[in-house]
């Protein structure tokens, strides 16, 4: 009877631990410098923290010698992935809202053929289509351009954005909508005002997860960025590691860097990361 | 009155929609241009061009049957990408499967601040793979890693292990376990909202029966959650049979733990052979798609309360 009370709290500190304790020492590690970071057995605490790392990453005062190309690419990434993730997320759930809003509510031919086609492209892995967009991309001059990468993640979020937000309306009931049509407001002004106001949770919700799809992508944007112009964060981090030659200090802190904003989003609007998560199931 | 008031519903919802009989499609022609333009049409290139010679510097791109299928079956690195890869499937499914079930069933009662383990527990779902894997390499680190210090400091070994080194399915639990570490939380919260559907009546009633908590799990809970199970499985399918972010960073290009999804990048994108690599890209989709399919027909059950 007392091991089986003990079971959930035990449940849950593991639960804390298995998701928090990887994130702790990243952060344990970007505060020291190689000589404490390298001792056997490990400092669970940083002995001495300093904040070199970080300053070397953004190029803030004394930097670690020989690493003062790197602030430039850092700086350029972090632009670069703000740049792409916002403007793929922005796109996406406008032209998502515009046709959840015209399956949700709208009789027109083709409407379930269409609407069914759209959601079976999500069964197919992102990557099936890596080689041909990038080949289109190429022809289409956009490689090294924001351009090209936004146009790939907006293809590929749209499907799932529009299927979360048209759960989301097919939950709410069309009794206000058809109020206001009475009132004469044309149909884009009944979406305007009347639903998205109703349905903003539901595309924070979408708005949410796909940002956090945006801010996620390495592939895609690793094919479509030969040079730093348009690398967003993450390939700029791979390209870090894969030098070897940085020490895993540096590789930490840049890790710490790149995980703020996701980090900030899924804990303080965690309620719509939760409900869209669970609405697009995907990822 | 109830007819009339239905009537005048449908005789107004049909002038709305009469009103501008081209909206509907103005509306959903941009989420179709995109979808075509930039999935179908890229698609179908995968398709067809995998039975092609495509090589950009050696033009022409020309038919050559089931060539490419043929070169990669004699690829070693693809071949040992090929049994990696599924070994990277079967053991990420059943860790992200069994974890996913039991931070559910942790999760399932309320208790104070169980938002905020939630929000904790989807963190790293929310978290590029690149930056989780940089993470963990540091985790692993055969020198100063805090496994190593962890596991040595307990005496459960003697010396620093290697952990992504030359033992094959060690390099690969281990790679795994990053990747399983991202989509562990989707799972636990898919099968998580399954649970939330089961009434507690069936368990008050089971408790006077005299079923125990375990059995009531076996029984009630395993059962009644297949549906979320299902999706939740089919979810790590697809993760795993695609791995890529993972294997390239902690792996590298060593042979021990590459997965098809890298050897696809390889081929593709340092030899130039594109028809190979969208042959490549054809099987793994086509495995994906099969697999995910025998999942939901095992798994998943129809669940009616």
């Amino acid at each position: 009877m007392k091991l089986s009370k003990l079971i959930r709290p035990i449940g849950i500190a593991l639960i804390l631990l298995w998701s928090l304790a990887p994130i702790y020492w990243a952060i344990n590690t970007s505060l020291q410098t190689d000589a404490t970071a390298e001792a056997r057995p490990a400092h669970y605490i940083p002995p001495a923290a300093t904040l070199i790392n970080f300053r070397t990453l953004l190029g803030i005062g004394k930097v670690i010698t020989g690493y003062e190309s790197v602030p430039d690419t850092i700086r350029r990434g972090l632009i670069n992935i703000v740049v792409e993730s916002a403007a793929a997320t922005v796109i996406t759930v406008v032209l998502a809202l515009l046709a959840a809003y015209a399956f949700a509510r709208m009789t027109f031919r083709f409407h379930r053929v269409i609407f069914y086609a759209v959601l079976a492209t999500m069964a197919l892995p992102a990557y099936s289509t890596l080689i041909p967009l990038y080949r289109i991309m190429i022809s289409l001059h956009l490689v090294n351009t924001y351009t090209g990468i936004v146009l790939v993640y907006v293809s590929g979020f749209l499907p799932i954005a529009m299927w979360v937000l048209y759960s989301y309306l097919n939950g709410i009931p069309r009794a206000l909508e058809e109020a206001g049509a009475v009132d004469g407001a044309s149909r884009m002004q009944v979406l305007w005002r009347i639903v998205v106001p109703v349905a903003m949770p539901g595309i924070i919700a979408t708005a949410t997860i796909t940002f956090l799809f945006g801010w996620s992508q390495f592939l895609f944007p690793l094919v479509l960025s030969s040079d730093s112009s348009t690398q967003p964060l993450t390939v700029v981090i791979a390209s870090l590691q894969a030098r070897h030659s940085a020490p895993f200090t540096l590789m930490n802190s840049a890790g710490v860097l790149a995980i703020i904003v996701p980090a900030l989003i899924t804990l303080l609007l965690n309620k719509y990361v939760v409900n869209g998560m669970l609405a697009g199931s995907v990822k | 009155m109830v007819t009339l008031t239905r009537a005048a519903t449908t005789r107004r919802r049909t002038t709305i929609a009469g009103r501008d009989r081209a909206l509907p499609y103005i509306l959903v022609a941009p989420l179709v241009i995109f979808v075509i333009g930039l999935g179908l049409i890229p698609g179908i290139f995968t398709a067809v061009e995998a039975f092609f010679r495509v090589t950009p510097f050696h033009p022409p791109t020309q038919f050559n049957g089931i060539d490419n299928f043929i070169a990669l079956a004699r690829n070693s690195a693809v071949r040992v990408g090929a049994v990696n890869t599924l070994l990277y499937v079967v053991i990420g499914v059943a860790m992200a499967t069994v974890l996913g079930v039991a931070m559910a069933v942790t999760l399932q009662r309320p208790f104070r601040f169980r938002t905020a383990v939630i929000a904790a527990m989807i963190l790293p779902w929310a978290l590029p793979g690149v930056v989780e894997s940089v993470i963990w390499t540091w985790i692993y680190d055969p020198n100063s890693g805090v496994l190593n210090s962890v596991l040595h400091s307990l005496h459960l070994i003697d010396n620093y292990q290697v952990w992504i080194g030359n033992n094959r399915l060690v390099a690969i639990t281990f790679i795994e376990i990053v990747q399983v570490w991202q989509m562990a939380p989707l799972c636990a919260l898919l099968i998580f909202a399954a649970l939330q559907a089961i009434p507690n009546e069936l368990y008050e009633a089971a408790r006077m029966d005299g079923c125990n908590a375990w059995r009531a799990f076996w029984r009630i809970t395993l059962p009644l959650a297949r549906p979320g199970i299902a999706i939740a499985m089919v979810q790590a399918v697809v993760n795993t049979l695609n791995i890529f972010d993972q294997a390239y960073l902690l792996n590298g290009a060593s042979y021990t733990a590459t997965s098809l999804m890298e050897q696809t990048y390889f081929i593709t994108f340092q030899n130039l052979n594109f028809g190979q690599g969208y042959a490549l890209s054809l099987v793994v989709t086509l495995a994906t798609l099969v697999l995910s399919f025998l999942v939901v027909r095992l798994v998943y059950r129809k669940v009616e309360f």
